[in-house]
């Protein structure tokens, strides 16, 4: 076979970033294979997916070394319209790569830039429309397109360019299980049409469908293997910052034969070897949420409709929380979960039915009684900071309130030492990581003391250390107190921290339990396009109450 | 957050050529200037209402009733008193409103509405795509054609980004609904600086994700929904002007329609 790309020596650096990007990237890929891409964030990943089709160094600019040979041609000499014919990369941020008004112009843009015939770019747009199953959408805007819809869409536009290559930076990040399920369809389509893939992900269910995985860590490939035997070597991986595959891992605790990293895999080991035999999950019906009294927040009958495209997000909702809970709200995009979680603080008001907060209406809050009772968390840190120090970031809305500046400063103090930032009051909040701008929006809504935080995707963006740093925060805060309402399309999140989770489906309530009990119930979560992690299935499978590795492996060995 | 303004339907307007909708916007325009009695003035707002309708595009002309009544009401309003006719109704120092002043008031905010309408029946039914490859094929070059239609869309977007910066504000105690003009922009202005943030990094994201679908600004490209004048372009393009020549005629030949002859 030959080669389709060849790495020799990489070494970029961005102008103004002090240490490099990449460092001494040797790689080679076969055509016709598939390279999986793991690495914590930071490690080099976008940053190796640009070097291929010549926006490292044609649009980034910086000091490059070595050569990237692709189909024989060196990118480096190549302008990024003329590489675009051979490398079709899908960019990580797909909402920013659609730009048409319509889904078939979209997919017309890259065939117009080659210049091909009208007749030629639409028997394009038919086929590849109908290889990833978005023919009724021709017509439609894509801004209407669902979080999988539209990263198909993304796919497609360049797949209509029919690239040789194609390289896919994180194409499953942001999307919940079901469009998660679909793009990765898409890559073994297209693996059966015998093109080159290299993905960039997290989930080890995309590694193991690879024909060899890179390891990335601070701009180097750490190592490169078969799937099988990266994805099982544990120590590697955890000095990666990347998640270990929970199942090989619990099998490896247990001193289990083999290495299996799908639920269904793990059942039939474990029928084969006769490892541990299934019990019967019972559950205590005491535990039921939702009956601390007195609520806290009560929804009754929620109904509202956006005034602007007269859409139905909720259908009359009936909810009720406690003081002191940690709840998860779960469901498919479009199911009305941040429209929910906006009448909390009142962001919305019901267009019928009622929230009550403390007893009272939302609606005869003042601003200022709202945000010392609510905060609310937004999914992207970067659409509420906009002050030039931490300090005055995370006192803001203490200004707002009227405190004193000893007061404020005092308080800031506070919320920055429960985030893991203290001492950062005098840093430039634009100049720190995403993590670390994340922790920075929390704080500044924590430093109000609201007895309820709402959070709207908090882990999304964050690499698996960060994740895991912020979901820490948050249980630190629950256990002293505060109650925690997030919004997730991770069921690893949701099933570990969260002891309420609430499962929507079109703007009305589906599930609402306790989490191991809603997680049990995988058939009524497969109603609302959800499934349980591999773990959570197979503890389902053994009826073990345990929603993580640690808990499981006590409990098989008690 | 939809802000777009093309409605998809399958009506005659929609289906002309995006040049023949351009030119026949300005011709549009141009008749609105020919009369400014109100009589005169309500047929052609009449004529293009009618336009609207046939177009299926009066949602939109709903959607923007506040802006389309708060033209109208502010100009029949202003004009009277910055207009002098020969029969004064009512005189206050230099200030002085006439009959001839109302009508010209009145026939004026007919005249901004209907130059408001006209722009919305162009946007309602020409898709942006659509714009940029007339004004390609009447020679304007592709990388202005395509920052004009790029900033048209990313209005939208940076509008929808803009929302989602006050809401986060207000669930930090910001109050945004009272307190006088000045102290409003003042709470305001803080806002812009997350906006250009965003608008930066999405404007970087945009371009990178244009380079490598293989644009290159000064390239031939082909275009997929390219511009056709058919038969019925060429028919409405010469009915607008033939009207036209006629209005103008009875404006100034005939001299009627005006209140204030020596006003546009």
């Amino acid at each position: 076979m030959s080669e389709a790309i060849s790495i020799e020596g990489l070494t970029f650096t961005y102008r103004g970033g002090a240490p490099p990007a990449l460092q001494n990237i040797w790689g080679q890929v076969e055509a016709g294979s598939f390279i999986g891409v793991m690495g914590h964030g930071g490690a080099g990943k976008s940053t190796l997916c640009s070097s291929l089709n010549g926006l490292v160094p044609g649009f980034f600019r910086g000091a490059y070394q070595g050569r990237v040979m692709v189909k024989g041609q060196e990118v480096a000499g190549h302008k990024v319209a003329e590489m675009s014919r051979i490398v079709g990369l899908v960019l990580q941020d797909f909402e920013a790569q659609i730009f048409s008004t319509n889904v078939e112009l979209e997919m017309a843009f890259g065939p117009e830039n080659q210049c091909l015939p009208c007749s030629e770019i639409d028997r394009r747009i038919r086929h590849y429309l109908a290889f990833l199953d978005l023919e009724k959408f021709r017509r439609r805007e894509p801004a209407t397109l669902s979080g999988g819809q539209k990263q198909r869409l993304a796919i497609s536009s360049v797949l209509a360019m029919e690239p040789e290559i194609l390289v896919m930076d994180e194409p499953t990040t942001d999307l919940d299980f079901k469009g998660r399920q679909e793009v990765l369809s898409v890559a073994d389509n297209l693996r059966r049409e015998g093109r080159t893939l290299l993905i960039v992900d997290h989930e080890p269910e995309t590694m193991a469908k690879a024909d060899r995985v890179w390891l990335m860590k601070g701009g180097q490939i750490v190592k490169g293997g078969l799937p099988g035997e990266i994805l099982a070597d544990v120590s590697t991986l955890k000095s990666c910052g990347i998640k270990v595959p929970p199942i090989p891992e619990l099998f490896s605790a247990m001193g289990w034969p083999g290495a299996p990293f799908s639920a269904r895999e793990a059942m039939a080991l474990i029928r084969k070897h006769n490892l541990v035999r299934p019990r019967t999950l019972s559950l205590p019906e005491s535990s039921r949420p939702g009956q601390r009294r007195p609520y806290l927040l009560q929804a009754e009958g929620l109904r509202y409709i956006y005034p602007s495209h007269g859409i139905e997000a909720l259908r009359g909702v009936d909810l009720c929380m406690g003081e002191g809970e940690f709840v998860a709200l779960l469901g498919q995009n479009g199911s009305g979960k941040t429209t929910l979680a906006k009448h909390f603080n009142g962001l919305l008001k019901p267009t019928s039915g009622q929230m009550l907060l403390q007893g009272r209406p939302t609606k005869e809050y003042s601003h200022g009684e709202m945000a010392r009772l609510v905060g609310y968390v937004f999914q992207n840190p970067d659409h509420q900071i906009f002050s030039r120090t931490v300090l005055e970031e995370v006192g803001f809305g203490l200004k707002m309130l009227g405190e004193g500046p000893k007061r404020v400063e005092q308080l800031v103090s506070e919320a920055l030492e429960v985030v893991g930032l203290e001492g950062y009051e005098e840093k430039i909040p634009f100049a720190l990581s995403k993590g670390e701008r994340q922790r920075v929006a929390v704080a500044s809504v924590l430093a109000l003391r609201p007895r309820v935080l709402v959070l709207d995707e908090p882990t999304t963006g964050l690499d698996y250390r960060h994740q895991r740093a912020m979901m820490e925060i948050l249980k630190s805060l629950n256990e002293r107190g505060h109650t925690i309402i997030i919004i997730t399309h991770s069921m690893e999140v949701a099933e570990e921290y969260a002891g309420r989770t609430v499962v929507l489906k079109d703007g009305a309530v589906l599930l609402d339990g306790t989490t191991r009990a809603v997680f049990a119930a995988e058939d009524r979560l497969a109603e609302a396009s959800l499934q349980a992690s591999p773990l959570l299935q197979l503890s389902n499978y053994l009826g073990t109450k345990a929603r993580t590795v640690g808990q499981m492996i006590e409990e098989l060995q008690a | 957050m939809n802000i777009f303004l093309y409605l998809d339907q399958e009506t005659w307007v929609h289906r002309l050529d995006p040049r023949t909708k351009m030119i026949s916007t300005l011709i549009l325009f141009t008749l609105s200037l020919c009369f400014n009695h109100p009589l005169y003035m309500g047929g052609v707002s009449l004529a293009i209402l009618g336009i609207a309708i046939s177009a299926r595009v009066l949602r939109n002309f709903w959607r923007f009733r506040f802006i389309l009544l708060l033209l109208f009401v502010f100009s029949t309003l202003m004009w009277p008193l910055f207009t002098k006719g020969s029969t004064p109704l009512w005189a206050w120092g230099s200030f002085q409103v006439s009959r001839e002043s109302l009508l010209y008031g009145f026939a004026m905010g007919l005249r901004l509405a209907t130059f408001v309408g006209t722009g919305l029946i162009l946007l309602s039914t020409t898709r942006n795509e659509e714009l940029t490859n007339g004004l390609i094929r009447m020679g304007i070059p592709y990388p202005v054609a395509f920052a004009f239609s790029t900033s048209l869309r990313l209005i939208p977007t940076f509008a929808g980004a803009g929302a989602t910066i006050l809401e986060a504000q207000a669930s930090r105690g910001m109050d945004l609904e009272s307190g006088g003009l000045f102290s409003r922009i003042g709470k305001f202005l803080p806002q812009a600086v997350p906006l250009f943030f965003y608008a930066i990094r999405h404007t970087n994201l945009l371009a990178m994700a244009l380079e490598s679908r293989g644009f290159s600004p000064q390239a031939k490209r082909t275009l997929y929904y390219e511009p056709c004048m058919r038969r019925i372009d060429y028919a409405v393009i010469i009915i607008l002007l033939i009207v036209l020549a006629a209005l103008v005629y009875v404006r100034l030949g005939i001299k009627l329609g005006a209140v204030l002859p020596a006003r546009l």
